[in-house]
């Protein structure tokens, strides 16, 4: 019951939480990633309602600007590993 | 010739485990299924199934299963060591609640792992290394998670860690006998550890594509098979009783 109610108060406010949301792209395809309501708080950013694996990077800058810098998400690539063998 | 060995993990009471027997022999015949009771032990012998083992593990029974590092390291050794001297050259593990509905599954199966050139196919699959992953952050938080790893792979890069949805995979038996092989050195969670083992192995893992829309962690498809069977679905998860479903006919 407990846990229950604690999922019923979680799923409530992560539905407020995506009213606020914004759409998170891919900063090297340009495809949507998903949503998430991104908060900076006490030297952190907390990433809130997403549901992807997403990587978190500094994007790399056409134009050197010492006043601003740009933080970007990106996901793995589909993985394709080959069968490796014992050796 | 390849066989197939359905591995279906239950732990509902005898009755349920009877219904789901029968919608399994829609799909394979009594000999190539292998039921593992997680359930009561009590329970055990009123199972009317041929091929039946019972495991009891701690790690088996789990209430929040990612936070308590649900594992099947026990499942699979069970599995594994019940295939010992009978010639199975494939497995498929199911969850109870993760239902068949076409009736050639393994032809399917055999077919995408063909043409995947795959070892291991799985659902949900992604990797998820660096990244916030929730399983990924919860492990990674220890220094021995990606240490282990390092220790054991195989391949080039070594802090590849992937993750899957645990309810349903398919399996060549090599690679299953060796994943059910290794001792877990630490709790891992089974949708973290199970394909990132199978990955540092050798093993090239794979995704079930296109069954996404019909294989979820949450939610319940009872109502939704015929649905399903028509939008080209093999199987289904969640489904969580087969009390009043009919094969064919839900």
């Amino acid at each position: 019951m407990k846990r229950f109610l604690i999922r019923k108060f979680r799923d409530f406010g992560l539905a407020v939480a995506r009213q606020f949301a914004s759409d998170l792209v891919d900063f090297r395809t340009g495809k949507k990633i998903g949503r998430a309501l991104l908060l900076p708080w006490r030297g952190r950013i907390h990433v809130i309602g997403l549901d992807e694996a997403v990587q978190v990077a500094f994007i790399p800058q056409k134009r050197l600007t010492f006043w601003r810098q740009e933080i970007g998400f990106t996901v793995h690539p589909p993985s394709d590993f080959p069968h490796e063998p014992r050796s | 010739m390849s066989r197939v060995l359905n591995v279906v993990l239950a732990h509902t009471p005898p009755a349920e485990i009877a219904r789901l027997a029968a919608w399994w022999g829609n799909v394979a015949a009594p000999e190539s299924l292998l039921l593992i009771h997680g359930g009561p032990e009590a329970d055990f012998p009123a199972i009317a199934v041929p091929n039946k083992v019972h495991v009891s593990s701690a790690r088996l029974k789990t209430g929040d299963h990612p936070r308590e590092r649900q594992s099947y390291t026990e499942v699979f050794a069970a599995a594994s060591e019940w295939m010992k001297g009978r010639d199975f050259t494939h497995v498929y593990f199911a969850e109870f609640d993760h239902l068949p509905i076409v009736a050639d599954l393994g032809r399917r199966q055999l077919e995408r792992l063909a043409s995947e050139k795959a070892d291991v196919l799985c659902h949900g699959l992604r990797r998820v290394d660096d990244t916030g992953w929730h399983h990924y952050l919860y492990h990674s938080k220890a220094p021995e998670f990606h240490r282990h790893w390092e220790r054991i792979s195989r391949r080039a890069d070594k802090r590849v860690i992937f993750s899957m949805l645990g309810t349903g995979s398919f399996w060549m038996r090599p690679a299953f006998d060796a994943v059910a092989a290794e001792k877990e050195p630490f709790p891992m969670y089974l949708e973290i550890y199970l394909p990132t083992l199978a990955h540092h192995l050798g093993y090239r893992v794979r995704s079930f594509v296109g069954e996404e829309q019909w294989v979820r962690n949450l939610g319940c498809f009872r109502g939704k098979l015929r649905e399903a069977r028509l939008a080209g679905a093999w199987t289904v998860h969640p489904v969580k009783s087969l009390e009043g479903l009919r094969w064919g006919g839900e």
